[in-house]
């Protein structure tokens, strides 16, 4: 933007999970290399054209083999990134369209300035388009939800653009395969006394991000998945 | 119902839960294996002489042999497949790590460590 876009974030690594989001996954990698020179976009085992796309995006392309989840590849996304000695900030963005540049910018601008270790946007802080009702209510019990299992209390808990600094990424250590990733994300940060804000995030729900969002019986799951996990702690 | 049965079903959920924590110390495995050697030695000696698991039934209150028999058979079940789901909890986080080690390595042969000169501006070859 203001100085050259290429030098501006050369320590900041943009890490965008993708599976089967062949029909968009170029454009929104494209917009975010405009301002960040290092995405790497994790394809987990997609069934559609997402790997050419990303190569054709200019993005640094992790294939895995099969399909292994959206916590699994963010993980994925994050341990080759922590093999540039020089990465010193990481972000997570959603493939499907739904994060804006602006935000992951304002957010890793805001994270120099500051001294915490993590900035987890936040729906509620910000604003949001075309949420459902009942959709709004369930992320709110998420909120509860994860103020009682990890004692982090946030405004948004299931919000996946976050921001975060290389020693939180050394710890990260992502085990949960599905979408509770972002509940065990907290629970990392419980454990290890991390630092962080919230950001407010705009999030754009278009008609294609709906379609492949999460349904929200899929919370159940989520929920039961991370009783276990803290049940079995001590594994 | 009696209000015993309370305590008592805490006591067995809470016996599961301490147990599938503590599930990778030696202690527990070897308790395992005991366990079924005695399930074992059960089998055969209820085989030789069918009366044994009825007196025991008897002594505790089961109206018949059969039916502890399902009890016992119902406790076993529950614990082997719980035994199961975590050691394919185990296998998957395994393969998980295994897939995702080859997966960088396989990016990094075909384009290079992530910092490579092709990422950066024309402007700052500086690896």
């Amino acid at each position: 933007m203001e100085s050259g876009p290429t030098r501006r974030n050369d320590d900041v690594w943009v890490i965008v999970p993708c599976y089967n989001e062949g029909p968009v996954v170029r454009g929104v990698l494209e917009r975010v290399r405009e301002h960040f020179p290092h995405v790497v976009a994790v394809d987990d085992g997609s069934r559609d054209n997402s790997a050419s796309e990303i190569a054709a995006a200019g993005a640094r392309l992790v294939q895995h083999p099969v399909n292994m989840g959206a916590g699994a590849a963010y993980q994925t996304g994050i341990e080759f990134a922590l093999r540039d000695p020089e990465a010193q900030i990481f972000v997570t963005f959603d493939a499907d369209g739904q994060h804006r540049v602006e935000d992951v910018m304002a957010m890793v601008d805001h994270l120099r300035k500051s001294d915490v270790d993590v900035l987890i946007g936040s729906r509620f802080l910000g604003t949001v388009d075309g949420m459902s009702m009942s959709r709004r209510a369930l992320l709110r019990a998420a909120v509860v939800f994860e103020r009682m299992t990890t004692g982090i209390a946030l405004t948004d808990a299931h919000q996946g653009l976050r921001v975060f600094r290389r020693s939180f990424a050394r710890v990260l250590d992502l085990k949960a395969h599905d979408m509770s990733w972002a509940s065990e994300f907290l629970t990392r940060m419980s454990e290890h006394q991390t630092s962080y804000e919230e950001y407010p995030v705009h999030v754009l729900y278009t008609d294609y991000s709906r379609a492949k969002g999460q349904r929200s019986i899929n919370s159940v799951n989520i929920g039961v998945d991370v009783l276990i996990n803290k049940l079995l702690r001590g594994r | 119902m009696q209000y015993i049965k309370i305590p008592l079903v805490l006591a067995a959920v809470l016996i599961l839960v301490i147990v599938f924590r503590n599930r990778q110390r030696v202690e527990l495995r070897a308790g395992s294996r005991v366990l079924v050697l005695a399930l074992a030695a059960i089998a055969i000696v209820s085989i030789i002489d069918p009366d044994i698991p009825q007196a025991i039934a008897n002594l505790l209150g089961v109206t018949r042999g059969t039916d502890l028999l399902l009890y016992l058979l119902i406790v076993v079940f529950v614990l082997t497949s719980l035994g199961l789901y975590f050691r394919l909890r185990d296998t998957d986080q395994h393969l998980r790590r295994l897939v995702r080690s080859l997966a960088i390595d396989d990016a990094i042969r075909k384009d290079g460590p992530p910092r490579s000169d092709a990422d950066l501006g024309p402007d700052s070859q500086s690896t």
